[in-house]
């Protein structure tokens, strides 16, 4: 086992190895497609009725007037001492807007996920045991149907029914605008819970529960059908049948040896959608005002915020590359089958 | 008989979820909501009309201007003295006016206000080099010393980035932006501050008339669908329609004549146009340029796109600056522009091509160039062939003033409320060679337009004022109207509305709400 657990280490980093290589290559994508898109963050805060003086002054406050090469060496090093620079439009500090709005999507992508797996996994279970049925076929059709929907269709389909036909929701963002919301980590649950604020809870969770619904309910398809394909899998391999023969219950064979080993790919799934989610679910982010990290993304792209859109891909790169990094780890330590 | 039962149990939950999450009215306070969020507070830094909106509230002008566009004293007590040679303007402040902070509004603070937006301001090139001092002679006077006449200055003390602060809370600020707060003189002070929902409360020391609500609160949604979603659901009080899509405004049009809403609506000065590029192939020719505005139907853009809620015109001047409303602009008539086209050996065979840009994340441009190159296959199929291009509007920004585009839909609302601010950022030209701008406004306009004429047109429309003024500056559009270096299309009108149960919202001549008026009347 310590031979194992070692191997395990090395492996590990040598994984971890690769990240900053990674990173240097995203960073630097980055940089060179931002500078070469059209359009320019002076044109964005300016507008298009400033003389060239006032763009000109401007142009050099922001530094843009240095070399590309000098840029990208300030850049680089910025980013080696974990400074992303003040946002161009807004002056605050990247990483304070970073701070600000990664909660929301975190809070978002989490209870998505859960959503995802309460909804998916039943499903999945359920068509399992009806297999061929009626059932079963149109638990199919759901969990392709629900994986094809585009989700700023049904994200917009959600909102206009539940929230303007039914009016049972709110239109968007995360907390009542005529209350204060509490304020300690950024994750508005969270936070409800630790001041023991009850109302704040009910409030949070009540603008979380539809765009969370929906994003787990479109992503519920893929954890059904995975969970479907892979359990059907392992209840025909050998050691399934070999429980069976033992005369161990199916409820035991389901839960201790079948269903285990049909959750490692879907662990890798989980892994790569929670690593997505962690970027911000952008469409969803937009239909429903929510203020997470795609938002800031989609709004600092459109006014050229070089710093900004940096600093968010940096960051979420390194988020994502973190979490795949632990799903890699985490699929190695559990799959005897895998060699490191 | 079970299908009946699963009916009957989900119609009991949906109404049982209706009537107890449905968002209820807690508080007084008034929900106003609108498209964006509010990156600064900071008035030197504020470009964006929700903004604007909010700093107005906060803040007080030296002078406003009211619905009829007339200039009104507000923190001033009188109207500016100007003196002969119209190189000194003297403002008397108005006394036992305190700041948020409670300190007392003073020539300093005026001083302070119009130093710090010459030097940080991101849209400070409005005052150019317009003042050369400012003097503080007493406690509540205030002189300018302007560098030249200026007949515009009147309009940038309404301006809100002039919005005076108080020097004592900005100290540490004087040369850098403060975006989450604000210290004016305004009906409402601000309690809380995030760039998605803003809440602001009467100010209990105002000078004046006091707000007519207990509070609003500014929210803030991204998308135009959730505006009028929540407007519909009485999730909102007021929507402001900055940028509502167009058949979202007609349909809220609707159903205020129904006495669903009630719709206020600001004075019309938003003006969209195409500009066409004068110094090159094949708009350099005036009567190409004559016949493409002859082949602009804007009465049918204005039904196809705005649903006639968008204006047609033929001015670059909104109807409100313009008294006696003139249209120089060509009129349209297909017929007309075939027969110039064919006097330019266009048609029978040779067709003009013309690339038309459009910002492709503002839907009213690409629908207005549809309509447009529709018509001409219509009409003029064997003459004009119009040629889409969509490009989102940082990058037609950046590039007008490079000369990429033939002709290009835009759109502009004037920095204060006065004709030059229409007819300046159009047509001005530092630089003229062979009626060709080297170097100007109309450089970055798009349209490479310019005339000596008026240029000394301009320069004399600063040395007078009234309705002289008004004349040379009309005639300045006479004259560009003859060239065409623009086609004017529509102009218009911020919208408001509001639920029943408030009253209709109000606009001033800036095209800003009164929020201080907003009432609750069923409560």
């Amino acid at each position: 086992m310590s031979r194992n657990l070692y191997k395990l280490f090395n492996y590990s980093l040598l994984k971890i190895s690769l990240i900053p290589l990674m990173l240097w290559i995203i960073s630097s994508l980055v940089f060179i497609l931002l500078r070469v898109a059209p359009g320019d963050p002076v044109d964005a805060i300016l507008g298009s009725g400033a003389n060239e003086v006032s763009r000109e002054i401007l142009r050099s406050k922001l530094g843009l007037n240095e070399s590309l090469t000098n840029q990208y060496f300030s850049y680089i090093n910025d980013i080696l001492h974990l400074n992303f620079g003040l946002s161009l439009s807004t002056q605050e500090p990247v990483l304070n807007i970073i701070l600000k709005s990664l909660p929301a999507s975190l809070e978002l992508g989490f209870f998505s996920i859960l959503s995802a797996m309460l909804i998916g996994f039943p499903m999945g279970l359920l068509g399992l045991r009806n297999r061929g049925g009626k059932t079963d076929y149109i638990l199919r059709i759901f969990g392709i149907g629900t994986y094809a929907i585009p989700p700023f269709w049904g994200a917009m389909l959600a909102q206009l029914l539940f929230s303007v036909f039914f009016n049972i929701s709110p239109i968007g963002g995360r907390f009542p605008v005529f209350e204060q919301q509490p304020q300690i980590t950024g994750f508005l649950v969270l936070d409800s819970i630790l001041t023991n604020n009850i109302s704040a809870l009910k409030d949070s969770l009540y603008h979380l529960a539809l765009p969370s619904v929906t994003l787990g309910f479109l992503l519920s398809g893929i954890f059904s059908r995975s969970l479907r394909v892979n359990l059907e899998k392992s209840l025909k391999s050998d050691y399934v049948n070999a429980a069976v023969c033992r005369g161990i219950s199916r409820k035991k064979v389901y839960l201790n040896h079948a269903l285990p080993n049909s959750l490692l790919p879907i662990i890798t799934i989980s892994g790569l959608t929670i690593a997505s989610l962690a970027g911000g679910a952008l469409l969803f982010e937009v239909t429903f005002s929510w203020p997470g990290i795609a938002l800031r993304l989609h709004e600092a792209i459109s006014q050229r915020d070089y710093t900004l859109v940096q600093g968010i891909v940096i960051f979420t790169s390194l988020l994502i590359v973190t979490l795949n990094l632990f799903v890699d780890i985490l699929i190695a330590y559990l799959d005897p089958r895998i060699e490191y | 008989m079970k299908k009946k039962v699963l009916l009957s149990i989900f119609i009991i939950l949906i109404s049982f979820l209706q009537n107890s999450c449905s968002s209820k009215r807690i508080s007084k306070k008034i929900i106003v909501a609108s498209s964006g969020k509010i990156e600064s507070l900071d008035p030197a830094r504020a470009n964006t009309l929700k903004a604007i909106q909010l700093i107005s509230s906060l803040g007080d002008t030296l002078y406003e201007l009211n619905s009829n566009g007339e200039l009104k004293p507000k923190l001033a007590s009188e109207m500016p003295i100007i003196s002969k040679n119209r190189l000194q303007i003297i403002i008397n402040l108005r006394k036992n006016v305190f700041f948020h902070d409670g300190t007392s509004l003073n020539s300093n603070a005026i001083k302070f206000t119009f130093d710090r937006f010459k030097k940080i301001g991101t849209m400070n090139y409005i005052l150019g080099n317009k003042i050369k001092s400012i003097e503080t002679p007493s406690e509540h006077s205030v002189i300018i010393n302007l560098n030249k006449p200026s007949s515009s200055l009147n309009g940038l003390l309404t301006s809100v980035n002039l919005t005076p602060i108080s020097p004592t809370f900005y100290k540490e600020y004087s040369d850098k932006f403060l975006n989450e707060k604000f210290v004016g003189t305004g009906k409402y002070a601000l309690t809380s501050f995030s760039n998605e929902v803003q809440l602001i409360e009467p100010n209990l020391n105002y000078w004046g008339e006091k707000p007519l609500n207990n509070g609003i609160n500014f929210v803030g949604y991204s998308n135009s669908s959730s505006l009028f979603g929540a407007l519909k659901s009485k999730q909102i009080d007021v929507l402001l329609s900055n940028s509502i899509d167009d058949s979202q405004r007609n349909s809220l049009n609707n159903l205020s004549k129904i006495k669903k809403f009630k719709e206020g609506n600001s004075p019309f000065t938003e003006l969209s146009f195409i500009s066409l590029r004068t110094n090159f192939y094949p708009l350099n020719n005036r009567n190409v340029r004559l016949a493409l505005a002859k082949s602009l139907n804007r009465k049918l853009i204005s039904e196809k796109v705005s649903y006639g809620q968008r204006i047609p015109t033929r001015s670059l001047i909104p109807p409100i600056l313009k008294k006696d409303y003139q249209a120089y602009w060509p009129k349209y008539d297909y017929s007309e522009a075939r027969k110039l086209l064919q006097n330019e050996n266009y048609c029978n065979g040779n067709i003009l091509r013309i690339p038309l840009t459009y910002r492709s994340n503002v839907p009213a441009d690409k629908l207005i160039a549809l309509t447009w190159q529709e018509e001409i296959k219509n009409y003029l199929k064997d003459c004009i062939t119009i040629e889409l291009n969509g490009v989102e509007s940082t990058t037609v920004y950046k590039n007008l003033s490079l000369g990429l585009y033939t002709a290009v839909i835009l759109d502009w609302t004037g920095a204060y409320s006065d004709p030059e601010a229409y007819l300046t950022p159009l047509l001005s030209c530092d630089e003229i060679v062979e009626g060709t701008c080297k170097k100007g406004e109309s450089v970055y306009s798009g349209s490479f337009w310019g005339s000596n004429k008026v240029e000394s047109l301009f320069l004399e429309s600063e040395n007078i004022s009234g309705n002289k003024r008004l004349d040379k500056l009309f005639e300045i559009e006479e004259i560009a109207a003859n060239s065409i270096p623009y086609i004017p299309i529509w102009i218009s009108s911020q919208k408001a509305w509001s639920q029943n149960n408030i009253s209709k919202p109000i606009f001033n001549g800036a095209g800003i709400i009164q929020l201080s008026d907003l009432e609750l009347i069923n409560e």
